[in-house]
């Protein structure tokens, strides 16, 4: 009878033991539209936007907690999460680049008019605004402005000293212009960037003449000096801002004079160059196939996030390139999404685990008909995803 | 022998009510505080109650002109009448900067289960004004153009169809 008793206690026992627990277990909740991400863009990329329009000019702010980018010209800014637009210009505005100067402060260079001739372009001014004013009023913060970019202890601004001329500027966050360098840059400066200590620029510069040719300059900001570091005399044109990086100045440039008449597209390569100056040379790690379109250096100054093409038929794609171990890691996969190539068309997030591209569906030539409303598509306009590229790779 | 098998079992009695004690009181500590989540209900756009169907081919043969024609079919796929289906359709352009739309509107008074109602929009696909020039750079390329289709009944059943006309 004991022994009996005792065998129903141990089955009793294994059995309360092994019977599935009624513990309830969470389900994730549904996706909003806006985070479906259509396949060829990788595992863990969410969408940040949705619905028409021409996006573009993507910029985190310092926090990681907003990004601000450009539709159809004007400005916007959205929480990194779900939650919804806040406009900061008017509709008739049109932003060619904006940048965060803090968590609640936007500046806007706004794109260049040409003259009435057509022939010549007026150059742009920046503007700021800050968040939560109720209004969307802009202030004017410097005009004849050639290029812009934040820096250590608030905005660089390059002025445009005649035709021919440029000078740097540095602002606080409030506008203030603290520092006004009198010694010249000579060409018309197109973009410049800090070094990762924030004690230089690089800038690339345009000579207009009879044959227009391209420069880079460093420019000390503590001496109030620059020099000329490359001179590209065979290479048409530096697209985009060059990137300062702990190992080197990489840049990009026309691989080859484009073809006469204009039958071809041109080509453009990734250069590297020494902060000291020398011969520019082809980045390592890339290939000698590779066409590059834009480049981004992250926060920790080691890698460079890379829209480009492996050869010049393959589709685009972001890459991130590992500076000290020289080597390409696919970052999208994508064989039908178009991935802007425009200078200002990716941004690394704060903490340097994501970059966010713009990106769409190749756009038919016959009528589309989808199953939700317009602010819900992705796929068939230009859109902001959020694409994990990891850590560090050192 | 009996001895033996009363301290066995004893033996074991004690472990077992002790692991149990054990167990019940680590489940006590780790009593679940997540809530269960429901899904979110993502908003009816497109239920099985309501269908709306575009003409496909009369969609690739409309023109950016005024007094454009376009059926459109909705069919009720629910056990009940549905009555007073408003149909609308708002035409607008991919570029967001262009501030207006167009919109119109039809009601379907009475739409019998399983019945189909056809639905004729007269409307204009004429470029929208932009009211100042803007640089190219703004939008490098021709916008295409958006009509948004939604049947909806009072009762929130509703149905959405987006057709996006190349330029």
């Amino acid at each position: 009878m004991l022994s009996r008793t005792a065998l129903l206690l141990i089955a009793a026992f294994l059995v309360a033991g092994c019977a599935h627990s009624d513990r309830e277990i969470s389900i994730a909740p549904l996706a909003p539209a806006a985070d479906r991400v259509d396949p060829g863009l990788g595992p863990g990329t969410r969408a940040l936007s949705s619905g028409p329009g021409y996006k573009g000019s993507p910029s985190w702010s310092p926090g990681g907690d907003r990004i601000a980018f450009t539709i159809d010209g004007y400005v916007v800014d959205k929480p990194a999460g779900s939650g919804d637009l806040r406009r900061w210009t008017t509709r008739d505005f049109v932003a060619e680049d904006t940048e965060w100067i803090s968590d609640d402060t936007l500046t806007m260079l706004d794109a260049a008019q040409r003259s009435s001739s057509g022939a010549e372009e007026i150059s742009s001014s920046v503007y700021r605004a800050r968040a939560g004013e109720g209004s969307m009023e802009l202030e004017e913060v410097a005009k004849g402005v050639l290029a812009m970019s934040p820096g250590r202890e608030g905005l660089m601004v390059v002025l445009a000293n005649g035709a021919y001329e440029s000078g740097l500027v540095l602002t606080r966050g409030s506008g203030e212009v603290y520092r006004l360098y009198t010694h010249p840059i000579q060409g018309r400066v197109t973009a410049l960037s800090p070094s990762p200590d924030g004690n230089e620029v690089v800038l690339a510069v345009r000579h207009q003449g009879d044959i227009e040719t391209s420069d880079l300059h460093v420019f000390d900001l503590r001496k109030g000096k620059g020099r000329e570091i490359a001179r590209l005399d065979s290479n048409p044109e530096i697209l985009g801002t060059p990137q300062w990086t702990k190992q080197g100045i990489y840049f990009v440039a026309g691989k080859e004079p484009p073809a006469e008449g204009g039958g071809s597209e041109p080509l453009y390569d990734l250069y590297r160059v020494s902060p000291d100056g020398g011969a520019p040379e082809s980045a390592p790690g890339v290939g000698e196939d590779f066409v590059a379109a834009s480049i981004r250096v992250s926060p920790d100054g080691r890698r460079l996030a890379i829209i480009g093409r492996l050869n010049p038929k393959a589709p685009a794609n972001l890459y991130v390139l590992d500076l000290l171990a020289k080597s390409l890691k696919s970052v999208t996969t994508n064989e039908d999404m178009e991935i802007k190539t425009g200078p200002d068309d990716l941004a690394w997030s704060p903490g340097g685990k994501s970059v966010v591209i713009v990106a769409r569906g190749t756009p038919s030539t016959e009528p589309e008909v989808r199953a939700e409303p317009a602010d819900r598509i992705l796929r068939d306009f230009y859109n902001l995803y959020e694409v994990p590229v990891g850590g560090s790779m050192q | 022998m009996r001895e033996i098998v009363f301290w066995i079992s004893g033996t074991a009695l004690a472990f077992f009510i002790t692991a149990g004690a054990f167990l019940f009181l680590a489940n006590l500590a780790n009593a679940p505080s997540d809530k269960s989540l429901t899904p979110d209900p993502s908003p009816r756009e497109s239920g099985p109650d309501l269908t709306l169907s575009l003409d496909e081919d009369r969609l690739a043969s409309l023109r950016p002109l005024p007094s454009q024609g376009l059926d459109l079919v909705v069919k009720n796929e629910y056990s009940k009448q549905l009555s007073d289906v408003n149909v609308t359709l708002d035409v607008s352009s991919e570029n967001t900067a262009l501030p207006d739309s167009r919109f119109y509107r039809q009601t379907v008074e009475k739409l019998p289960p399983g019945g189909t109602a056809t639905v004729h929009f007269v409307f204009d696909l004429s470029a929208l004004e932009q009211p100042v020039a803007r640089p190219p750079a703004a939008v490098p390329e021709p916008s295409r153009k958006i009509l948004e289709v939604r049947a909806t009944t009072p009762s929130g059943v509703s149905a959405v169809r987006t057709a996006i006309l190349p330029p």
